[in-house]
């Protein structure tokens, strides 16, 4: 079991894949405000990386205001640091990207990819009603 | 922390190195690839002072190889391709030999090290697997706490739990030290590298970091009007190019985001969509040994 279920992928920048991935769990509430953040050296052996990449990681983290070090406990979740939705947006800003580059590959308009989008959306929500009863 | 210039290495009339200049930078994780004859354990011996090159120089913590002190060497952990342990010792009994040549060896990493390997410290090494000698040598390697760690080939002949907690191992305290590793192990190598140097034929391709690899290198896939292709010739920077029905695909080694539709309607007829996927280290590596071994062939 990796770290908020990031799997390293091959030929991306590792910073940028912990950073996301990172983002994606604190505004997913998998991470939440004051839970304390995997230390430097549990993300270096969890995920098999260079201990100075998951301390560049940690430090952009914190400069972003995502994490804070919290003397005596270690650097715990901040929070969301500016405006959720425009957060969420730039998240998931590369998976629309190759969303939309595969639609437009296989010939799909843009109409029946937003439909394929509204069905899912529904199918995700009926999803979620039956696990909340 | 590694500085070569010029190096050269004869054995008889073979050329084993021919001019290798590679600089590894202090705090990287620098991995070595290349294919098999490339000259990685010969570069590494003359690191460690085991050959002496033919001409050229090699300096390591700033001191020509070949006047390594003792003092250096107990800042260097060192694990060789075929690391020979004693084997009529157990494992405990050789930790205890070795322990005294260290001036700075830690006993509660040396511990931690053999919990977390978990070896069984009183059977003789003479009855380890090959997994667990690479173990102990690894402790042996680390538990001084080096300045700077080579490793030849780790991860030969192990298995994928075993190479897995080899880079536990590793990932847990090569903070403050410069690591330099020869693997074919390129899946374990990728996330853990810092930078990389590229050894074919005694002479180094290239070296850069990691980041800059990924971004430079990418498998471009390029989809075209019937009857669409290439204009002319392929430019050099494009390796592995074929073309399948109305799919044209490579893997461009000088890659950038700006003008890149230009640049590629340029050279190609009938464009419909390009496509840009990164690369794995492993087909890196494969598609730029295949591309030098047809040039040479």
């Amino acid at each position: 079991m990796s770290l908020f279920g990031l799997k390293i992928q091959p030929g991306v920048s590792i910073f940028d894949q912990l950073v996301t991935a990172a983002e994606k769990a604190i505004l997913s509430g998998h991470l939440e405000k004051g839970q304390t953040f995997p230390s430097v050296r549990s993300l270096a052996v969890d995920l098999k990386i260079h201990p100075n990449t998951a301390h560049k990681a940690v430090q952009y983290l914190i400069q972003e205001r995502w994490l804070e070090v919290r003397p005596g406990i270690g650097t715990v979740v901040a929070g969301c640091p500016r405006k959720p939705s425009e957060i969420r947006r730039h998240v998931l800003e590369q998976d629309v990207v190759r969303l939309v580059e595969e639609a437009r590959r296989v010939g799909m308009d843009i109409k029946d990819l937003i439909r394929a989008i509204e069905k899912n959306w529904s199918k995700a929500e009926i999803a979620l009603e039956t696990k909340g009863q | 922390m590694i500085e070569t210039h010029a190096l050269e290495k004869k054995y008889r009339s073979c050329g084993a190195l021919k001019g290798l200049s590679l600089s590894v930078p202090r705090g990287s994780a620098f991995a070595l690839v290349g294919a098999n004859g490339a000259g990685k354990t010969t570069l590494i011996k003359i690191l460690m002072n085991l050959i002496q090159p033919t001409s050229g120089t090699a300096e390591v913590m700033a001191v020509d190889s070949r006047r390594l002190s003792p003092e250096q060497f107990r800042c260097i952990g060192y694990v060789s391709e075929n690391q020979e342990l004693p084997t009529r010792l157990s494992v405990v009994a050789y930790l205890k030999y070795l322990r005294p040549f260290y001036t700075d060896w830690d006993l509660t990493l040396e511990r931690e090290f053999l919990a977390q390997f978990r070896l069984p410290t009183d059977r003789k090494i003479q009855d380890l697997s090959h997994g667990m000698r690479v173990k102990l040598a690894l402790i042996c390697a680390l538990a001084f706490r080096p300045t700077l760690l080579i490793l030849d080939e780790p991860f030969s002949g192990l298995d994928p739990l075993v190479r897995d907690e080899l880079m536990e191992g590793l990932a847990a305290h090569a903070g403050h030290m410069t690591i330099l590793i020869s693997s074919h192990e390129l899946t374990e190598v990728e996330g853990f590298a810092t930078d990389i140097g590229f050894l074919d034929k005694g002479k180094l391709l290239f070296q850069e970091s990691m980041e800059t690899l990924a971004d430079r290198i990418q498998q471009v896939t390029v989809t075209v009007e019937r009857q669409g292709a290439l204009n002319g010739k392929k430019p050099d920077s494009w390796l592995d190019f074929r073309q399948v029905g109305n799919v044209l695909t490579f893997v461009d080694t000088q890659f950038s985001e700006c003008d890149l539709g230009e640049r590629i309607r340029s050279r190609i007829d009938g464009v419909r969509g390009i496509d840009v996927q990164p690369m794995s280290l492993r087909s890196i590596f494969t598609s730029i040994s295949r591309a030098t071994r047809q040039e040479q062939g």
